[in-house]
This record gives structure tokens, C-alpha cells and sequence, in this order.
């Protein structure tokens, strides 16, 4: 029975010190496919009905989400209890649980136990299923969030009674990572699906209608195979039509699924209107708007596509192909004669003008194809290659590229082709958040410029999605979030890797996360870290390390301490002094036994201490550079000493004769008065 | 430039006008010392000369003479401030034989000390330059011990372009 409760055993693993997760207890009806489901226990209140989702590895959760929905408690969202990093024995390291109030009632839509979605009146489809989702849509306008994960399969009746359906989990997964393409309006469906991006409420608002539609034909939203056909069925007929237009819908609930399945954003119902409607305020059916038709097909690569939004799909699907076929003004000719559509036709012959064969523009052909794609579809994602990424995509598509050994190079070769700005520039409707997100894929840009450590994609990843954990190799298993994570995260490495590990302690990616993540300058000693002098480098690693140290104030960091005390050998040769160096070995250890790294930082770049041995060095150059010429001038005989003898002897002489004038005038005195 | 040469004009005007003044106050007392005066003049005659021959940039020749020839001189000299301090008795001493005899040794002696001293000393130097090249080779040890080698390899550029 779904509303039993699991009763956890085994090994546990805690969650602040409150919530007992138990591995070895599964509890599938509640999994996602990007985490799994566990008994848990709150130690606190122990009659309390919890189960943790743990995060797989490689998934971003949603942290900007699970702040503000833990402990909030709506009618129509699971409540989150609690969020965080455990140590994860199974995987044999730290990830992401989601501890949630146990929906009693079991899932709405099981495909996997083969259960349907039991027939209820209209009636009760609003109280029960309409009026929560609506509240949790509600809330989720007002704190300026989106859900993206509303479908069948993660939709939960919250009482044994089933009397109220709440939303699932939304955190574990990028946003609508796990959507099945049906459940999603076009532009999102025919996106990547880490690359939906965080989209609108209009986007949950089309997500909630197709699920509430498919829940009442009892349809299953994985049934529908060919997706493009499905896309191309929307486009043309509308997603009403697509998911519902076979089936005789209950006529109190045609407006409210015409309202939420409107395939344009601006003219879906939103919560208000939803609102409304729960109130009993009957509004006239929205109709359907039908993509306009060509006169004559345009055929590319064996296909025949009546609409620019079809015609760029189907660009997008046969890229390298597409130029050819597009070219020597076909489109343009199409987009005039069978569209009717001069203006664009302009716009298409302004990108596809000139000599196809010019190389500069040969090169250029990837960035054409894609605007041209953009003309044809303003409302779908940016199609570059092998890509198709919405614009608020990009942040989420990045680390999970990144992290899943994806094709980072294709999303950074969009990005440095001011792609997002090319998207932003075919908005029909001027939006001001338009152009504070172009601003912000400028800046990105500027990092993908500049390449160095502590730039480059790296830093565009950390830079974009604050969600992001640290990347490096060194600190994945420790999922490190936020910046007083970083150390004890190296110093576990340190310890597992010994004191003498040859490694530094910084990578692309800890220097783009700290650069990303530092509410303090820290961009002169990034700079550093660009250096080809390996003292100066390990001495900006410690230096950074220090910085950290000094502000979120972690302490015990031995290991970490003692293997930058082993790797700082360069810097202690950057001292010209040997005895200085032979004093700095032996403080070293002791300052990496304390664990502190502020106080290794003080020993290798005080600047007073480089000060000194710089100049010292400087005389000392000097004065061998005197000794060495004298020493070689007597060996070799080139020394002349008769100069130097003659006017020694001279003198010797002046003074000899003056004690003699003086002698004899005293003797001379003497004789005269005696 | 232009500041140093007046400078330096400034003290070619301040020599004359020094040289001058002591002119004229020897000037002054010979009225008062005329036998000192003929005894002396007679008498460091060879320290006159070695003032005026000598050529060498420090000068010393005529302090060499001079100290040996005025010891020559100085019991003729005391002679006549404590005895007759008249023109007779200066005239009588400077035409003694003895006194300038005495006293041209005397120089003669001062030439002789300023002539030997320089190859005695030469000798000395030579002597101490293997102890010396010791002492400088120690200390190039010591600073390549205290700076390690970069101490020789940063200064090797100016030893080349020494030997160039």
C-alpha cells in the first residue's frame, strides 16, 4: 500500500544531524530518472511521513528552487522538508538529497506497476486536481519560479483519501529535463532536454493542461513515439488538437485545456485566468491560431514543409545539407511567392546574399543557417549544428554537457558567435529582461575571449548557473556548492592523495569557481595563476587558498596545508638567500602542520622579506662581479700596482720626511735651551 | 653642464685671489723677517726646484724635499732667531758652507726617500697580491654559498662584456 509507512533499516546515512536516509531501503514509486527515492526518518519527529531523493551524479539540482521551497507548505506542492549534501556510501561519495512529506496517496500516473488514472467526475478533477495545481502555480508566479517537471508520472495524491494531487519533485533535475516532449510547448519540446532552460509559468501552466488532458483520456505521455511528428501536428494544428483532439474531453474542462494548451505564450490562460475559472467565471474558448500555409511546399532534402516553423525544423534536422538547398534565393522566392511574406524574404536574403562560395562566408555558414532559422521561427530554441538550446537554456545545458562528457565545444562555438544575441535581435516585441540577459551572455563572452585559467567555459559555466557544483576532478565528489566548501573539499583530496602529491591545488575549474563564486577581488591573483613562472604561479595558489582561508574561515586544513608546504618548493626558490630558504624549509612544516595556510602565505610573499633579498642579491652581484675582476686581474697579471705603489710610496715618503723636519727641529730646540 | 662649469669657474677665481693674498702677506713680512727670508730662500733653494719640476698628479716631490731640506736647515735657521737676527749674520750663514752643505744633503736625502719609496712599496704589494687574490677568492666562495650560483651567472653577462 502506497500509504504505509516504509519503515527504513540497514546503514544510514544523516542529513544535518535530523534526517536518517536509509540505502538499502528503495522506494521506487517515488524515483525520478535523475534521483532515486530512500526511506528517511526524521529524528525530531518521528511520526513524520519523509522519503530523500538522492541526486545521480552528473545531474544539476535546482538550488535557487530549494531555497525557497523548503518548508513551504501549499496544497498543491510536496512539501520539502529539507535539502542538502550527504556522504553517500553507494556511490562512495557527497551528493544532493531532497528530503520530502511522503505523498500518501501513492502517484497519480504509474507506468511502470501498469496502474491508470481512475475515471473521476469533472467535478472532481477541479476540486481535487485543478485547485491545488492551481495554488502551487499560484505561488510559483509569485516567488518568479517555474516548475518544469508537471507530468502524470510525477504528479502524487497527497492524502490516503485521495483528495488533493500535489506536484512532485521539480529540484532534482535541470528544468524539464525529464518532460517527455508531448507535455512541453514546441519551442521547449524541440529543444535539448537539458536545454529547455527555466522558461516561464506559461510553460508550467502547457505543461499542466497536456498532463490534465492525457490524464483523462488515460493516456500515456510516452506513447506517442515519433516526436516530430507530434511537433509538426502542433505547429499546424495546435496542441489541443494534438492531444486532444481525437478524444471527447468533458465540456466543463474544453475551455480551461483550450486556455492552458494555447500554443502562444502570450495568449495562454495564465494563474489568473485559471483563477477565474475555479471561481466559476466561464471565459469564451480560445481558438486555436493555424501557422499560416504556403501556396507550394517547400522541398528539402526528400521532405515537404508547408510553414516556416516546419521549414526550420527541418533545416535544423538536415544542417549540413541545408545551405545548398536554401541558397541561390530559393528560400528567398519561396518565403515571397508561396508565403506571402516579403519582409522576411528581406531578412532571409540579407543573411543568404552574396557569394556562397566566399570563404569568409563559407566559414560563416553554421551562424547563417542558424539565423535563418531563427527568421523562420522566432519562437524556437537556437538550433546551432547539432544544438537546440532555448536562451535561458544555456545555463543549465552547460554543466550538464560538462559534467556527462557532452559536446561542450559546439555550445561554447554558439556562444562565442554571439548566437543569444542574434536570438534576442529576432524578437518580434521589445522586453527589457532581454537585454539585461543579452548583457549578461556578453560578458560571457568576454570570459570565452580571454581563455586563461579562471576564464573561459569554465567560468562561463559557474558565472551562469550559481546551481553549478565545482567541476574540478579534484572536488566532484565532494559537491562543492559554495566557497566555504572548497578547502575541506581539497584538504579530503589532499588526505586521500598524501602529502607528497606532485598536483596543484588548482585547476580551470576550483579558479573559475572561486572567480565565479568570491564576494571579493579576487581577479589580480587569477591573474597570476596565467603565469609561466612556477613561483609565481604555486605562490598565487597559496595565495588564493589563503585569501579563502581568511574569509570563510575554515580551520584544520592539514592536509591541504602540508601538501601546498611540499608544492611550494618553486616559491621557496624564488628567494635568492640560501639561508633564508633553508629557514623557510624548515618553517614550511611547521606552519602545514597547524593547517594554516594564511600563515604559509605570510612566510613564502611577505614583502618586506622579498624586498630585502632582492636587494641583497643585487650587492651581492655586485660585490662578486668587483672580487671575481680583482681575483682574475692578479691571476692573470693585469693588475697595475706601480700606479697604486708610486703614490703609496709617495705618501710614505712626504710622511717620512716631515717626521724627520719635525725631529730635527726638536732636537735643534733642545740643544738651543739646554 | 652648464652648472658645473660655472661651478668650476667659480673656483678657478677663488685660487688667484688665495695665491694673492699669501703673496702679499709674505710680502708684508719680509721687512719685518728679511734675514729669515735670505736664509730660507738660499737655503730651500732644491725645494723651490722640486716644486716646480715636479710633474706627477699627487705632488708629493716638494713635501718630500722640503721636510728633509728645512731638518737640514733648521739649526742655522734657530741659530739666527736666537742669536743675531740681522742681515749680517744671514748674509754670514748663507754663505757658510757647512749650512748649506747641511742643508743640500738634507734634500738631496728627501730625493733620494721619494725616489726609493715607491719601488719598496711596489715590492710589498706584490708580495701581498697572492694573499690578497686568496682573501678575494674566499669571499667569491662565500657569496655563491650565501646567493647560490645565479650570484656568478647573473654577473657572467658583464664578465663578458668585460672580456669583449
Amino acid at each position: 500500500m502506497p500509504n504505509d509507512k516504509e519503515k527504513g533499516s540497514g546503514a544510514v546515512v544523516t542529513l544535518r544531524d535530523r534526517f536518517l536516509i536509509f540505502p538499502a531501503t528503495p522506494l521506487p514509486q517515488f524515483a525520478t530518472p535523475s534521483a532515486q527515492a530512500f526511506a528517511a526518518e526524521d529524528r525530531r519527529e518521528r511520526d513524520k511521513e519523509v522519503f530523500a531523493l538522492i541526486v545521480k551524479p552528473g545531474y544539476t539540482a535546482r538550488t535557487q528552487l530549494l531555497r525557497v521551497l523548503k518548508g513551504v507548505d501549499n496544497a498543491g506542492l510536496m512539501t520539502l522538508v529539507e535539502w542538502g549534501t550527504v556522504d553517500w556510501p553507494p556511490a562512495g561519495r557527497k551528493v544532493m538529497a531532497l528530503v520530502y512529506m511522503k505523498p500518501l496517496g501513492g502517484c497519480v500516473w504509474d507506468p511502470k506497476a501498469g496502474a491508470a488514472f481512475k475515471r473521476l467526475d469533472e467535478g472532481e478533477i477541479t476540486r481535487k486536481v485543478i485547485a491545488p495545481a492551481v495554488a502551487a502555480l499560484k505561488f510559483l508566479r509569485a516567488q518568479s519560479l517555474t516548475h518544469r517537471a508537471i507530468r502524470p508520472t510525477n504528479m502524487f495524491w497527497a492524502t490516503p483519501e485521495r483528495d488533493r494531487v500535489v506536484f512532485g519533485d521539480a529540484a532534482a533535475a535541470p528544468p524539464a529535463f525529464e518532460q517527455p516532449a508531448a507535455l512541453e510547448p514546441v519551442e521547449s519540446a524541440i529543444s535539448m532536454p537539458a536545454g529547455r532552460g527555466d522558461g516561464t509559468i506559461a510553460n508550467d501552466i502547457y505543461s499542466f493542461g497536456a498532463s490534465l488532458a492525457l490524464l483523462i483520456q488515460n493516456r500515456d505521455a510516452a506513447a506517442f513515439s515519433n516526436e516530430e511528428a507530434l511537433n509538426r501536428h502542433k505547429m499546424v494544428m495546435g496542441s489541443y488538437s494534438a492531444l486532444a483532439g481525437e478524444a471527447r474531453m468533458p465540456l466543463a474542462l474544453v475551455e480551461i485545456l483550450r486556455g492552458t494548451l494555447c500554443d502562444d505564450p502570450n495568449e495562454r490562460w495564465d494563474t489568473e485566468g485559471m483563477d477565474l475559472w475555479l471561481s466559476g467565471r466561464r471565459l469564451t474558448p480560445l481558438v486555436p491560431r493555424i501557422e499560416k500555409r504556403a501556396v507550394r511546399a517547400f522541398s528539402l532534402s526528400g521532405k515537404d514543409y508547408m510553414t516556416a516553423r516546419e521549414l526550420a525544423m527541418g533545416i535544423a534536422s538536415v544542417w549540413d545539407a541545408a545551405l545548398a538547398q536554401i541558397g541561390e534565393s530559393k528560400l528567398e522566392t519561396w518565403l515571397t511567392r508561396a508565403m506571402d511574406n516579403k519582409g522576411k524574404a528581406e531578412a532571409v536574403a540579407g543573411l543568404l546574399g552574396g557569394d556562397a562560395m566566399d570563404p569568409e562566408r563559407r566559414t560563416a555558414a553554421d551562424t547563417t543557417i542558424a539565423k535563418v532559422c531563427m527568421l523562420l521561427d522566432p519562437m524556437a530554441p537556437i538550433r546551432y549544428k547539432n544544438l537546440s538550446v532555448m536562451v535561458d537554456g544555456y545555463r543549465w545545458l552547460l554543466p550538464m554537457a560538462m559534467a556527462n562528457g557532452g559536446d561542450v565545444r559546439t555550445i561554447a562555438e554558439s556562444l562565442m558567435r554571439e548566437l543569444p544575441k542574434a536570438w534576442y535581435e529576432t524578437r518580434e516585441a521589445y522586453n527589457p529582461d532581454n537585454s539585461v540577459m543579452d548583457s549578461g551572455f556578453r560578458t560571457q563572452k568576454g570570459y570565452l575571449d580571454r581563455g586563461v585559467i579562471g576564464n573561459g567555459i569554465e567560468r562561463v559555466v559557474y558565472e551562469m548557473n550559481e546551481s553549478v557544483p565545482c567541476l574540478s576532478p579534484m572536488v566532484v565528489e565532494e559537491y562543492v556548492l559554495e566557497m566555504r566548501d572548497l578547502l575541506p573539499a581539497l584538504n579530503a583530496y589532499a588526505k586521500r592523495k598524501g602529502d607528497t602529491n606532485p598536483a596543484l591545488p588548482i585547476d580551470r575549474h576550483i579558479a573559475a569557481f572561486v572567480a565565479a563564486r568570491a564576494n571579493f577581488d579576487v581577479e589580480r591573483i587569477i591573474g597570476d595563476l596565467s603565469t609561466n613562472d612556477d613561483g609565481r604561479k604555486i605562490m598565487a595558489m597559496i595565495n588564493l587558498l589563503a585569501m579563502i582561508q581568511w574569509r570563510v574561515g575554515v580551520t584544520g586544513l592539514t592536509s591541504l596545508t602540508m601538501w601546498l608546504a611540499h608544492i611550494a618548493k618553486p616559491a621557496v626558490a624564488g628567494f635568492h638567500n640560501r639561508d633564508k630558504r633553508k629557514e623557510l624549509e624548515e618553517a614550511l612544516p611547521r606552519a602545514g602542520k597547524e593547517g594554516n595556510i594564511v600563515e604559509l602565505s605570510r612566510l613564502l610573499d611577505s614583502a618586506d622579506e622579498r624586498g630585502a633579498d632582492i636587494r641583497g642579491f643585487e650587492e651581492a652581484k655586485q660585490a662578486w662581479l668587483e672580487a671575481y675582476r680583482s681575483v682574475r686581474d692578479i691571476v692573470e697579471g693585469h693588475e697595475d700596482l706601480r700606479e697604486e705603489a708610486a703614490k703609496t710610496g709617495a705618501q710614505i715618503a712626504s710622511l717620512i720626511s716631515i717626521t724627520i723636519a719635525f725631529v730635527a727641529i726638536s732636537v735643534s730646540l733642545v740643544r738651543m735651551i739646554f | 653642464m652648464a652648472k658645473k662649469a660655472k661651478s668650476s669657474g667659480g673656483k678657478k677665481g677663488q685660487a688667484p685671489a688665495g695665491k694673492l693674498f699669501m703673496t702679499m702677506a709674505l710680502l708684508a713680512l719680509i721687512p719685518f723677517s728679511l734675514p729669515t727670508m735670505l736664509l730660507l730662500f738660499a737655503g730651500m733653494l732644491p725645494t723651490l726646484v722640486a716644486a716646480l719640476t715636479d710633474r706627477s698628479a699627487s705632488r708629493y716631490a716638494w713635501i718630500c724635499v722640503g721636510g728633509c731640506n728645512f731638518a737640514g736647515l733648521c739649526p742655522a735657521v734657530l741659530n739666527l732667531w736666537f742669536g743675531h737676527h740681522e742681515i749680517t749674520y744671514a748674509l754670514h750663514l748663507v754663505t757658510s758652507v757647512r749650512v748649506m752643505l747641511m742643508s743640500y744633503l738634507a734634500a738631496a736625502g728627501g730625493w733620494g726617500l721619494y725616489f726609493i719609496a715607491p719601488p719598496i712599496v711596489l715590492t710589498v704589494m706584490a708580495a701581498t697580491s697572492k694573499r690578497r687574490a686568496a682573501v678575494l677568492t674566499s669571499q667569491l666562495k662565500k657569496l655563491e654559498e650565501e646567493w647560490g650560483a645565479e650570484v656568478q651567472q647573473k654577473a657572467a653577462m658583464a664578465v663578458a662584456a668585460d672580456e669583449l
